[in-house]
């Protein structure tokens, strides 16, 4: 099961004051734990970053990292180059990986172990599919 | 009796330890201080942080409230508080001279005044306004691409995050950007982030000073928590802000020095000479982080 999450919605009812930006590790932290209270059953969860205006690299290991500890899958959407500035070095960090929503596809973000696990899992749920090119594209709406 | 502790006239990160020394010879009798700014001609960020954390440092001891006399010349007066910097000095010194009362951040080169960060709170509103101020000067002024104006704020963020964390007390957090002439020929934002909390190397002590053994002491510790990227935590995620900090001023050719204690650590590029790292310093409260970046792409002297 897919569980769909508004990351900037979530923000917003994290902290007081109307802020786009996901700083601080005790943001990162109780955006994790509000969106843990929702996943019950889920294993596969769809973050969509649009609206979030910058992501510090605490909050990125609060919330991207740890949320890894409970669901398999991470799919990020909305996903700026600026965010990946600190995904990314999150994610080598600690040895996982996310799939980022790409207009062309699925791009699997992390280092190439993890990788290749995150794409093998996708593969194995029917959510992506391999191109012809040899890419990824999802298949789940 | 009052002891007097010299604010240099050119008040900057190299003129520190001479700030460092007189206040440290100054504290040593527990009389009360007098900070002397009449003939201070020019402060940084870094200087005027530095200013507040030794006025708190000297509130904090319970001795009678520190004086402070404000500089002579008008202009560096009217500088100062557009700076924001005498709102928050009025709540640590008894100030002596008259204060121009002018609103804060007026000036087209303070991004952000003088800014006390208590919490996770006040990150969020730093982060905030400094978006709204320096993605034009950064783009225009320093030549950075607009995508990597967002790592600014990630860099000021966590710089914060490290008072609000590890501090164990409040500090303070201002941003200028102003022509570097005497040093660089060029523009520069200068980040300056300072506290009187308890420093790097209390901070570490519980986890690393046995590894470094007879090693360890302020300059260990500065260098576990910035080369190494330590931290207290045994969490992997942890220690990521300072490396993420060096990322981002490696690729845009700046520099980052803390000095905390006794000791200073750097990370200089090319256009800089500053020590990697120095000990014996005199010593001075909590931590004081100092982030540069320059005008991109015309060339170092």
């Amino acid at each position: 099961m897919i569980r769909p999450i508004d990351v900037h919605a979530v923000l917003q009812q994290s902290v007081p004051g109307p802020y786009a930006d996901l700083v601080t590790r005790p943001t990162g932290r109780a955006v994790r734990e509000r969106i843990e209270l929702t996943l019950t059953d889920a294993s596969v969860l769809r973050m969509d970053f649009t609206g979030v205006r910058c992501i510090d690299y605490s909050c990125a290991d609060e919330i991207v990292a740890k949320l890894l500890r409970t669901v398999q899958v991470l799919l990020l959407r909305g996903v700026t180059d600026a965010h990946r500035l600190a995904i990314e070095p999150v994610l080598q960090g600690h040895g996982l990986a996310v799939a980022i929503e790409t207009g062309a596809g699925l791009e699997v973000l992390g280092p190439p172990e993890a990788a290749a696990l995150v794409a093998e899992e996708l593969l194995a749920r029917r959510l992506a599919e391999r191109t012809a090119g040899g890419t990824l594209a999802l298949t789940a709406a | 009796m009052t002891r007097l502790v010299d604010v240099p006239a050119q008040f900057d990160d190299r003129s520190f330890e001479h700030f460092a020394a007189s206040f440290a010879a100054g504290s040593a009798g527990g009389e009360r201080l007098l900070f002397d700014a009449h003939a201070t001609e020019w402060a940084s960020p870094y200087g005027l942080v530095g200013l507040l954390v030794a006025g708190q440092a000297a509130h904090a001891t319970g001795r009678e409230r520190p004086l402070l006399t404000v500089p002579a010349n008008p202009r560096v007066l009217s500088y100062w508080a557009r700076a924001g910097f005498f709102q928050q000095a009025s709540l640590l010194f008894e100030i002596h001279g008259k204060v121009p009362k002018v609103k804060p951040a007026e000036e087209s080169d303070v991004l952000l005044p003088v800014t006390a960060v208590r919490a996770a709170e006040d990150v969020h509103q730093v982060v905030s306004h400094i978006q709204q101020r320096a993605t034009a000067i950064l783009t225009s002024q320093l030549g950075i691409d607009p995508k990597a104006t967002m790592g600014f704020a990630m860099a000021l963020s966590e710089a914060c995050q490290n008072i609000v964390e590890h501090a164990g007390t409040g500090g303070w957090v201002a941003v200028q950007h102003y022509e570097w002439r005497r040093r660089l020929a060029k523009r520069v934002v200068v980040i300056a982030v300072g506290d009187a909390g308890v420093g790097f190397r209390h901070t570490l002590e519980p986890t690393q000073a046995k590894r470094f053994g007879d090693r360890w002491g302020d300059g260990a510790a500065l260098e576990a928590a910035l080369i190494q990227g330590v931290s207290r935590f045994r969490d992997p995620g942890r220690g990521q802000g300072l490396k993420g900090i060096r990322g981002y001023l490696s690729r845009w050719d700046g520099k980052i020095a803390i000095r905390s204690g006794t000791a200073r650590i750097a990370i200089a590029p090319s256009w800089d000479d500053d020590a990697p790292l120095t000990e014996g310093l005199s010593a001075f409260p909590g931590s004081q982080v100092l982030l540069i970046i320059p005008e991109q792409g015309t060339g170092t002297p």
